[in-house]
């Protein structure tokens, strides 16, 4: 079978997984530890879809699906609480029927209840909230979720090497044919040759692919998320409203995590956390448990979103979090790269099979994708 | 701390002196130490500037790191002598215009601060629920049947600082120990004596030898110590 060459340690090992029981010989290379770029770096819910209805359907459903399918195969690290949407002040609560509508046409089971009802959920909600709708949201831990596909595909065959740089694509006239990369453990250069390569580099794909001197639509998009120390709620919270800052409180262990800010950036390698940033979550988040108001910080960070740039929006809530799959054959004319964008954690197993699909017609294989019944190891076995 | 403070932009900073052990086999070996100096604002953690230096001054800079916010457990290593998280340890907290970072003690080194946690898993079996009944909240109900994740993270500093586990290398070590004991609230009754037997084997809570730092290391209160007492009384 042929050998793949996946870039990047975040979605990659989904797609390591898929190929790897499609029979497929894979190899995949992350510059850092595993997970540590986007996949691993988030606040950690398990989408019910909910959170998009109101301006992409198409996300909504996937993330649903994903949700069912991911409680099935890797049920360790979620907490299966599910979530809130709470109409704080009368622009909220217009959009309460749009949203229990758009929902049914997602197929996503939401419904309202009684204020009283969720205050008894959510003893530390704002009292004042005017209508709460109940949806399958979960929280997890990003990287126990994650870290299972890597477990099963390196006991596939897969070869899963952490702390391995590319700097350079090998270019055999217009096709690729492997990578060159720095083993940062070692310090030594080496050159993977590879039937095919895989660039899915989250926020960096776009360094990736100049590597073969094409560009891809990718937008680094940042944000900012605070936890704070104590588990305020069982459930996930959210602000009943079009995606936008502060909307979202995911409890996890005994911590609250409070998200998120977004602004476009061309740098995905941003490590700052700007202060007004921090501070404007805490002023929204309070508007749905007061209780965050007072409490400090116990952990402040960003991470870097890779939007796929397809319509004009410059506004990071309303760009698309779907994912699309790009083969540079017929784009640029340049063989043996395929590139990922978009998408999100949630629905990491579905970038994973439609890219692996791509890869099945690029190559000419008629195999089945088989994840989304097989259930992953536990993320320990990742240490063998 | 003395150094006076610099301002830039709206933000003071404190340079602040990165001394890191190296080791990369067969290119930086034996392990030697190696300086990077960091303009640190109030905020920064000892991660954050561990991927400015990988960014700005050395991209082959080996550390593990994931989550941000101690939950998934990578980034403990060695602080100025102390096992911590480097995601929650903010720089001028620690009060030290120099910050020697080493990677965890009683694991096989990969390079620079990263370990190989295989041995923190040996005693550990992959299947043990990581979920467990979540407490109920403040302000009245109960859990609701509500699950939460497990308070440990899995982040080896208990391991590290553990004096018998560095004097016998055959044993389970605390994060064991309390995972044995948190198995057994989980587990039935057949179970629940299985593992307390291997608890009591001549490799597990009889080699503790009651130091707490354990305790005292751990980022998320899992207090290992305590679970080996309540062992100690169930055997």
């Amino acid at each position: 079978m042929e050998h793949v060459l996946i870039i990047g340690g975040g979605v990659g090992g989904a797609l390591a997984h898929d190929l790897a029981l499609r029979g497929f010989r894979v190899t995949l290379v992350e510059k850092g530890e595993l997970l540590s770029g986007t996949t691993g770096r988030h606040h950690g819910l398990l989408h019910s879809g909910a959170r998009y209805v109101l301006h992409d359907t198409a996300a909504a459903r996937e993330c649903w699906e994903e949700n069912q399918i991911l409680r099935r195969i890797a049920p360790q690290a979620i907490e299966p609480n599910g979530g809130l949407f709470v109409a704080v002040d009368e622009e909220d609560l217009s959009f309460r029927e749009r949203f229990l509508s758009s929902c049914r046409d997602a197929d996503i089971p939401a419904r309202e209840i009684p204020v009283a009802q969720a205050l008894a959920l959510v003893p530390a909600l704002n009292p004042e909230v005017k209508a709460a709708l109940r949806v399958p949201d979960a929280a997890m831990d990003a990287w126990r979720l994650a870290l299972p596909f890597f477990a099963t595909a390196r006991a596939n065959g897969a070869v899963i090497r952490p702390y391995c740089e590319v700097t350079a694509l090998v270019l055999k006239g217009n096709t690729v044919a492997g990578a060159r990369i720095v083993d940062h453990r070692t310090g030594r250069s080496e050159e993977i040759g590879a039937d095919l390569v895989v660039n899915a580099g989250g926020p960096w794909a776009g360094r990736i692919a100049a590597l073969a001197g094409v560009q891809v639509p990718v937008q680094p998009a940042p944000g900012v998320m605070v936890s704070v120390a104590g588990r305020l709620s069982q459930m996930v919270v959210n602000r009943l409203h079009p995606a936008g800052e502060g909307d979202i409180i995911v409890p996890q262990r005994r911590l609250s995590i409070l998200g998120t800010t977004a602004w476009l950036a061309d740098d995905p390698d941003r490590v700052t956390a700007p202060t007004e940033h921090v501070r404007r979550l805490f002023d929204l988040c309070a508007q749905l448990l007061p209780a965050v108001r007072t409490m400090p910080p116990h952990a402040v960070w960003s991470a870097s979103r890779p939007l796929l740039l397809s319509g004009q929006s410059r506004d990071p809530f309303a760009i698309s979090r779907t994912f699309d799959c790009f083969d540079h054959a017929r784009r640029d004319r340049v063989e043996g790269l395929v590139t990922l964008i978009g998408g999100k954690a949630t629905t990491l197993r579905a970038m994973a099979e439609k890219s692996a699909d791509l890869i099945c017609r690029k190559t000419g294989r008629d195999s089945v994708c088989r994840t989304r019944e097989t259930v992953l190891l536990p993320y320990r076995r990742y240490w063998p | 701390m003395e150094e006076k403070e610099k301002q830039i932009g709206q933000t003071p900073t404190r340079r602040i002196d990165f001394k890191i052990s190296r080791f990369k086999p067969g290119l930086i070996d034996p392990p030697r130490f190696q300086t990077y100096s960091v303009e640190v604002n109030a905020a920064m953690t000892v991660l954050d500037c561990l991927e400015q230096i990988r960014l700005t001054l050395d991209p082959g800079l080996v550390y593990r790191h994931s989550c941000h916010h101690s939950a998934c457990g990578t980034c403990a290593c060695i602080v100025n002598g102390s096992e911590r998280l480097a995601c929650l340890t903010r720089v001028w907290d620690l009060e030290s215009r120099t910050v020697i970072l080493e990677p965890l003690r009683g694991f096989a080194r990969i390079a620079d601060l990263a370990v190989d946690m295989t041995g923190f898993y040996r005693d550990i079996q992959a299947e043990w629920e990581v979920l467990r009944p979540a407490e109920p909240l403040a302000g009245g109900g109960d859990g609701g049947g509500a699950l939460r994740l497990e308070n440990c993270i899995e982040c080896g500093a208990c391991v590290s600082v553990c004096p018998a586990a560095a004097a016998q290398p055959g044993f389970m070590g605390p994060a064991a120990l309390a995972a044995v004991h948190n198995q057994m609230q989980k587990a039935h009754a057949d179970e629940r004596a299985a593992l307390l037997a291997r608890a009591a084997a001549p490799d597990g809570a009889p080699m503790c030898e009651r130091a707490l730092a354990c305790s005292r290391v751990c980022p998320t209160g899992v207090y290992p110590a305590r679970h080996i007492a309540d062992l100690r009384r169930l055997m």
